[in-house]
């Protein structure tokens, strides 16, 4: 097993966030928060059916309210969003309409409330189209055409289609099998919902756009921003300090934040435009849905010999992303084939939301792989274990893998082996029942930059460009900095979102944050620590390369005794300044991934069909963990996103009007206080050779697996496989009394 | 309903008409202990110029702020446009997710769901007003140190109803600290660390 290879001073302790003071005391300015001088308000006109060409748009009512300011529609406000469909063009604002949220119109006022009223005075003619809402009707070749290609979602490279991914030979591994298993599995649409409404300020300064966003990644919405308006890139900034969250929906720019730039241009004032909670359940993407359907070849003692996947995918009226499923990555499959088909309906738009292609893959992979070892007579542990990837699609060899361990010490912990029983096996009405599932994420490095500068006090100042969407990433850089430098972390200030201001940064999605901007930051500081022991080396009559830094201190290796005070040392040289751009890889041939194995009791009362976690354990090989307090709460909000989406979540649309029927919290009931068990987390902690200090990624997946976890418990307890999400007590109600 | 006519959205002044009539719901989440009672305090004829605006004094964190408002502004948006206390977030604006929540004459409350009019008279405490001086409130200390904020939107929510709860009830167990917090939604699924917290404060002020 791989060791560190030194004992870190900050690195793997419990760090609190560097800036938990000001998200505590209420001072920490999220976007929403800030106000310009003549500031206007801005608020969005949606439209009201799922299909239609606008024939025309009456705004002069509006325009004579006053206080109202601007007035932008598809007419004077041809502007394209790119990174918003990638199979046919999409606009700011679109003629036709595609879907019920599909935006019509923006107000600027100078008040919110005079934005809201004039909404109500635009005049919308709409000639209705055909609609399509299933996925699986909108491939039939009669049905409407939402794209001009037709609904499969063609579009080029990563947007191509259908998604398709074979190795080995799957007729040869079907017949290799003892048995073969078929079935479908079910998942909806279900909302990021993080609790920041999305908001966006734009102003012009002499012909240079600044947009205050609301944004998982800076870097990248200035480039959006700088192609869509045809502007150089310094003609744009965009600063994000703190983020009420995303999980993968405010990745990049968006539309309101053009919607804001356009208003903001036509008022000539600057314009922060808000959206409303409706708003962001159905004018942003949510997880898209899917209907996966299975083929399993096994050996009768529960050894897979091959796995073919066919299946549709819900990505709504455009195609931000791609629109795959991955829930078999965290196997050994030796013949596998897949075909996945992204389909394009009348609905609200699908792409990334938290671990993107695996959430809905693992429930329907782990909860057919759970139903096989039962019609086997294998024991699911048995069987996860048997079958657990040790190599990347069945072939390359990974960084790091000890999903091993995370399988045994987490069912250790639950006590899996003592607890599991036959399926449905408890007497009485409310039923106990254990299950578990794997889980995980892909890891690699990337394209990073930092700046790193030593004050003449010897403390230092971190700038990069992420954005801290709730994950600590801030922390997480200063505390690389803090161990790279040898400067103690409160010695240490960091800056960060801001284009103007700090480097490049990938953007805070994908869990790609500390494998990219890492590296940077590490070299940034080894960048700095040269001109420090240059300086160092005449005062402590030494060579450079014969000193070295660690809390605050310059000393000589040879004789820790002999030190000065860095503060002592830079006193008279200015700013020393460490920069660099780094894109570190993998060797050829080698793949990373993080793993998890999950496990959960449930209590399953056959009356009312409620269920209750009543334990839950997650077990993550992440790597090394650099801190671990903040670690630890990834993992548990990651599962408590996947208690909603195994319980309740589900955006409803209805069939006839095709208006989404619960867009907000109360109706499409995510997880509050009174679901949520204490989530245990085992950290099986390995030094990854690739990762910054050892440690690989931790954002998404601890919500990968939380749903198929609960389900197989689901099952242990009542005997019924439940194919469809939610799985709602009605539902198991139902299925209980036949 | 004329709204729906023009798109699906819903303005405020609609959900304002909706508190009492049920036609859109002012539903508190679970069963949180959050109130969102009366129009006490409320008299129309400080109407002023123009018929909607009134001007009133707010007592918050103990200071008293004259500012004009409009009828329909909610407790919340003035908080955060007019006194610049923009610790008090807006997650939903129509009562369901905890992050605007206050303590109002001691009880944990909705500030998107109280009129800015009804609050003559009362005492308002925000997150902003919870330190005293650079001293933190031992509840903000122990979601420093228990890691309550992931991204901190919800946070001032959560610690203005573990406070409240606090006030009411200095030494709760753990169901009722969930309780306590469970009209306050953390869509980064912090739970526990909340609770954590609220528990932590709670053992340390014996
Ligand atoms: S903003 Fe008041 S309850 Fe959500
Ligand atoms: S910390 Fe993000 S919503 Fe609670």
């Amino acid at each position: 097993m791989a060791q560190a290879p030194k004992e870190y001073s900050i690195v793997g302790k419990q760090t609190p966030r560097i800036d938990a003071y000001e998200r505590v005391t209420g001072q920490a300015q999220y976007t929403g928060d800030l106000q310009l001088p003549g500031m206007l308000y801005a608020r969005v006109l949606r439209s009201n059916v799922p299909h239609a060409k606008i024939i025309s748009i009456d705004t002069s009512k509006a325009e004579k309210l006053p206080g109202v300011k601007a007035v932008i529609h598809h007419e004077n406000a041809k502007v394209p969003w790119s990174s918003g469909g990638h199979t046919h063009r999409r606009y700011i604002f679109n003629n036709p309409v595609r879907y019920v949220g599909d935006p019509v119109a923006a107000v600027a006022a100078t008040d919110r409330h005079i934005a809201e009223d004039a909404l109500k005075l635009i005049d919308v003619k709409y000639e209705k189209i055909p609609h399509v809402l299933d996925a699986n009707e909108a491939l039939k070749p009669d049905a409407p055409k939402i794209a001009p290609n037709g609904n499969l979602s063609v579009g080029k490279g990563a947007f191509s289609a259908p998604i398709e991914e074979s190795w080995g030979d799957i007729e040869q591994g079907f017949k290799d099998a003892d048995r073969v298993f078929e079935d479908t599995y079910i998942t909806k649409h279900v909302n990021n919902a993080q609790l920041e409404r999305r908001v966006s300020i734009a102003k012009w300064d002499a012909g240079k756009l600044t947009v205050y966003a609301s944004t998982q990644g800076v870097s990248n919405a200035r480039t959006d921003i700088a192609k869509d308006f045809a502007l150089p890139l310094s003609k744009v900034r965009v600063v994000c300090k703190y983020m009420g969250g995303g999980f993968g929906n405010k990745n990049q720019a968006q539309d309101y934040d053009y919607m804001a730039a356009m208003l903001a241009k036509v008022a000539a004032q600057p314009v922060k435009l808000e959206f409303t909670r409706e708003d962001d359940y159905i004018g942003m993407h949510g997880r898209w849905a899917s209907e996966q359907h299975y083929k399993v070849g096994v050996k009768n003692d529960g050894t897979i010999t091959a796995v073919s996947l066919d299946a549709v995918t819900n990505m709504g009226a455009y195609r931000k992303q791609s629109g795959n499923l991955s829930g078999t990555d965290f196997y050994n499959i030796p013949n596998f084939k897949k075909v996945i088909k992204p389909v394009h309906t009348n609905t609200v738009v699908a792409a990334n939301y938290r671990a993107p292609a695996y959430p809905q893959s693992v429930f329907g992979f782990a909860s057919f792989l759970d139903q096989v070892a039962f019609e086997l007579g294998v024991n699911p542990l048995d069987m996860f274990m048997r079958n657990r990837a040790q190599k990347s699609k069945g072939k390359l060899p990974f960084t790091s893998n000890y999903l091993e361990q995370c399988i045994l010490e987490g069912s250790k912990r639950i006590g899996f082996s003592e607890k599991w029983h036959k399926p449905g096996a408890t007497a009485g009405p409310v039923k106990h029942g254990i299950g578990m599932a794997l889980g995980g994420y892909p890891f690699r490095p990337g394209l990073g930059a930092a700046t790193i500068r030593v004050n003449p006090d010897g403390t230092a100042h971190v700038l990069v460009g992420v954005t801290d969407i709730g994950t600590g990433a801030k922390s997480t850089m200063a505390i690389i900095a803090s161990e790279a430098l040898g400067i103690p972390l409160n010695q240490i200030q960091l800056t960060n979102g801001d284009t103007d201001v700090t480097p490049y940064s990938v953007g805070e999605s994908g869990s790609r944050t500390t494998a990219f901007t890492g590296p940077a930051v590490v070299a940034a500081a080894e960048d700095v620590r040269k001109q420090i022991f240059a300086l160092a080396s005449a005062p402590m009559k030494s060579k450079p390369e014969e000193l070295d830094l660690r809390d605050g201190q310059v000393f000589r290796k040879a004789d820790s005794a002999q030190r000065i005070a860095l503060g002592q040392i830079v006193k008279d040289s200015g700013d020393l300044i460490g920069r660099a751009t780094t894109n570190p890889n993998f060797p050829k041939e080698m793949d990373g991934k993080c793993f998890s194995a999950h496990f959960a009791e449930v209590e399953v009362d056959t009356w009312t069909g409620h269920v209750r976690i009543t334990r839950y354990v997650a077990a993550h090989d992440s790597g090394a963990i650099l801190n671990r307090l903040t670690a630890e709460s990834q993992i548990k909000g990651g599962v408590v996103q996947g208690i909603g989406m195994a319980f309740s979540e589900e955006l409803l649309i209805d069939k006839v009007t095709a208006i989404p029927i619960n867009p907000n919290y109360r109706d499409a009931k995510v997880p509050t206080h009174l679901e949520t068990p204490e989530v245990e987390v085992i950290f099986v902690e390995h030094y990854d050779p690739y990762g910054v200090f050892g440690g690989k990624v931790v954002g998404e997946p601890p919500i990968t697996a939380a749903v198929a976890t609960i389900a197989n418990a689901i099952f242990n307890a009542t005997g019924k496989r439940f194919k469809e999400l939610p799985i709602t007590p009605d539902k198991i109600v139902r299925a209980v009394q036949v | 309903m004329e709204d729906e006519k023009k798109g699906t959205r819903l303005s405020r002044r609609s959900f304002l008409k909706g508190i009492g009539g049920g036609a859109i719901g002012t539903a508190v989440i679970s069963t949180g202990l959050v109130k969102s009672d009366s129009a006490e305090g409320y008299s129309p004829e400080t109407s002023g110029a123009g018929g909607n605006r009134a001007t009133i004094t707010l007592k918050v964190n103990g200071k008293a702020y004259r500012v004009e408002v409009e009828h329909r502004s909610t407790l919340a948006e003035v908080l955060r446009d007019e006194l610049g206390l923009t610790g008090t977030k807006i997650g939903c604006d129509r009562g369901e997710c905890g992050a605007c929540t206050v303590i109002i004459n001691g009880h944990n409350m909705y500030a998107c769901s109280q009129l800015a009019v009804w609050m003559q008279g009362k005492d308002i405490l925000t997150v902003e007003g919870l330190a005293k001086g650079d001293k933190l409130d031992p509840l903000q200390e122990a979601f420093i140190e228990h890691d309550g904020p992931q991204c901190g939107f919800c946070t001032s929510g959560q610690i203005m109803s573990g406070k409240a709860l606090l006030m009411k009830n200095p030494k709760p167990d753990e169901a009722q600290a969930r309780r306590g917090l469970s009209g306050n939604l953390c869509r980064c699924g912090n739970y526990n660390r909340e609770v954590a917290a609220v528990l932590a404060a709670a053992a340390k002020s014996s």
